[in-house]
C-alpha cells in the first residue's frame, strides 16, 4: 500500500483545487450570514500574530509601555471581535440548519471549536496579570473543582495556564479549525431548506 | 470540482466567486475595526492585590485575615478535594461527587502553609517572632483559640496611628507578636515568596497559595466595589467599562437562578448544565425538536430570501 498515493487519491476525491479555493458559489450563497466564520477567521488571525508579539516581549512590555499595552488592546478587542463573530457564525448556521446532506461532521467540529475556544479564553483572562485575573482565578477554582477537574487544572498555576493558552490550547483551535474548513471545502455550501 | 460537489450542486446555477479576495476584504476590515477599538477605548489593568498593598494600607484587613486563617475561620479551612480530605463541604449532584474521584492533589493546610511557615521564615530575622511562635505552638488548641478569639475581637475595636495598630489591653498572648511579624512580613513585599512552595524555587510559576490568602473579605471587598460579586455576573465582568467575558452569560446566569443561587452545590449543577447545553449544541443535528428549530422558526426564508425571491 502506497500511502502518497492514498493521500493523492483522498484529495482528488475530496478536495480538488476548484474546491480548496472556489471561482464559482451556488447563487443561493448571497447573503451577510455568510461572511460571519470568515469574519471569526480574520479575527483569529490577529489573535495569534498579537498574541505571538506579546509572548515575545512578555509581561513586563505589554503593563509597562504604552506600545506593548496597545498590542494588549488589540489582542483583548480581536477576542471580543472573535467571540462575537464565532457566535453570529453558529446562530446563522443553526438557523440554516447547515448540518444537512451529510454535514454533521463541520456542525460537530465547529461546536467543539466553540468549546475549547471559551475554555482559550477563559486561560486568556487568567493571564492579564492585573485584579481581573487574580479574581477570575480565585471564583472559577470553585467551579472547576466541583467537576473534578481541579486535580488536572488549576486556574492559580500560572505555569500551568501559560503553557495550556499560548501552545497547547491554541493548537487545538487552529486544528480544529483546519479540519472544519476542510469539511466545509469538501462539502460545498448547504442547500437552502 | 470534487465529484461529491458535482453531484450535490448539479442542478444549481452558480455565480462568479473571489475567496481570497473576500477573504482579505474581511481581514482588511476587521483588523481595522480592532485597531479602531483598541486606540478608542485600549484594555483594562486595573493592578492585583498585593500583600503589601494590604499590609501598607488597610493594616487592620490584613491583620483580620490573618488571625482568621489561623484561627481555622477561612473559606479554605475544610475545603475538601483537591486541598483537604474533608467531605463535610463537597458539592454533590443526585448523591455523585466527583471533587472526591481524584482526591488530594494540591495539600493545603491554611493555618500551617498561610501562617506558621512564613512566620517560620519571619524568626529567622526576627528572635521575638521566634520565641512568640515557640510560644503559640506549645499551648493548647484551646488556649490557643482563646488567644486568637480575643485578638480578633480587639481588632473589631483597634485604631491604626502612624501605621501602627492598637490594640485595646487584653489576654493574647503571644498572637500580636506573631501578626505584627506577618504585617511586617507584608509591608516588606515578601508575603507573596513566603508563601510560594519552596521546593520548587527559583522557578516556581504557581501562585496558588499567595491567590488564595486574601480570597475571602480582602478579595471580597474590592469585588464589591468593583460590582465583580457573584450576584452580579462575577467572572463574566471585567473592570471599568469593558466588555469581559459576555459569551459566558449563560453560565454565569445560572448561578442567579433557584435552587443554584442559594444551593451548596450550585457550581456543580451548573456544571451539569452547561455540560447538558453543550452536549445538546454538539450534537444538535441528532437531537429531536433542536433539529426542527431552524424549520419552525423560519429565520432561513429571510438569509435565503434572494433564492427563493427567484
Amino acid at each position: 500500500m502506497n500511502l502518497t498515493e492514498s493521500a493523492q487519491r483522498v484529495l482528488r476525491d475530496n478536495l480538488p483545487l476548484e474546491d480548496l479555493l472556489p471561482t464559482r458559489m451556488p447563487t443561493y450563497v448571497n447573503s451577510l450570514s455568510y461572511l460571519f466564520g470568515a469574519s471569526a477567521l480574520s479575527a483569529l488571525g490577529v489573535l495569534v500574530l498579537t498574541g505571538v508579539l506579546l509572548s515575545l516581549f512578555g509581561p513586563d512590555w505589554y503593563h509597562g509601555s504604552r506600545v506593548g499595552h496597545f498590542v494588549n488592546s488589540l489582542h483583548f478587542w480581536g477576542v471580543q471581535v472573535f467571540f462575537g463573530t464565532l457566535l453570529m457564525h453558529m446562530i446563522t448556521k443553526f438557523l440554516m440548519a447547515a448540518w444537512r446532506d451529510g454535514r454533521w461532521r463541520t456542525w460537530a467540529v465547529g461546536a467543539l471549536t466553540f468549546g475549547v475556544a471559551m475554555v482559550t479564553g477563559l486561560t486568556g483572562f487568567l493571564l492579564q496579570g492585573n485584579w481581573d485575573a487574580q479574581w477570575i482565578a480565585v471564583q472559577s477554582k470553585d467551579a472547576v473543582n466541583a467537576l473534578g477537574a481541579g486535580a488536572f487544572f488549576n486556574p492559580m498555576n500560572t505555569g500551568q495556564v501559560l503553557t495550556l493558552h499560548v501552545v497547547v490550547l491554541p493548537l487545538v483551535v487552529v486544528g480544529l479549525v483546519g479540519l472544519h474548513l476542510y469539511f466545509i471545502r469538501c462539502d460545498g455550501p448547504v442547500k437552502p431548506l | 470540482m470534487s465529484r461529491r460537489s458535482e453531484a450535490y450542486l448539479q442542478d444549481i446555477p452558480t455565480k462568479p466567486y473571489d475567496l481570497l479576495r473576500e477573504g482579505l476584504i474581511l481581514l482588511l476590515f476587521w483588523t481595522a475595526v480592532i485597531v479602531g477599538l483598541a486606540v478608542l477605548f485600549g484594555s483594562p489593568d486595573y493592578p492585583a492585590v498585593r500583600g503589601e498593598d494590604v499590609a501598607q494600607r488597610q493594616p487592620l484587613a490584613f491583620l483580620k485575615t490573618s488571625a482568621n486563617i489561623l484561627a481555622g475561620n477561612s473559606s479554605l479551612q475544610g475545603y475538601g478535594p483537591p486541598y483537604s480530605p474533608d467531605t463535610g463541604n463537597v458539592q454533590q449532584f443526585l448523591g455523585v461527587a466527583p471533587a472526591d474521584w481524584p482526591g488530594v492533589t494540591n495539600p493545603i493546610d491554611p493555618p500551617r502553609d498561610f501562617i506558621l511557615q512564613p512566620l517560620a521564615r519571619v524568626a529567622i530575622l526576627n528572635p521575638a517572632v521566634g520565641d512568640a511562635l515557640r510560644t503559640y505552638e506549645a499551648a493548647t488548641t484551646t488556649q490557643q483559640q482563646m488567644w486568637l478569639k480575643a485578638y480578633l475581637a480587639a481588632l473589631d475595636k483597634a485604631t491604626v496611628a502612624g501605621g501602627q495598630v492598637q490594640l485595646l489591653a487584653g489576654i493574647y498572648g503571644p498572637v500580636p507578636a506573631l501578626m505584627t511579624g506577618l504585617l511586617d512580613l507584608g509591608r516588606a513585599g515578601l508575603l507573596e515568596g513566603a508563601l510560594v512552595d519552596s521546593a520548587r524555587l527559583p522557578f516556581t510559576l504557581d501562585f496558588t497559595r499567595a491567590l488564595l490568602f486574601f480570597q475571602d473579605d480582602v478579595d471580597h471587598s474590592v469585588a464589591s466595589s468593583l460590582d465583580m460579586l457573584g450576584g452580579l455576573w462575577g467572572i463574566s465582568h471585567e473592570t471599568g467599562p469593558y466588555p469581559g467575558a459576555w459569551w459566558l452569560w449563560p453560565y454565569t446566569f445560572s448561578y442567579q437562578i433557584p435552587p443554584m443561587s442559594s444551593s451548596p452545590n450550585g457550581d456543580l449543577q451548573v456544571g451539569v448544565i452547561i455540560t447538558v447545553v453543550f452536549l445538546a449544541t454538539l450534537f444538535a443535528p441528532f437531537v429531536p425538536i433542536v433539529n426542527r428549530l431552524p424549520c419552525w422558526l423560519g429565520v432561513y426564508r429571510l438569509i435565503w430570501r434572494d433564492w427563493y425571491r427567484r
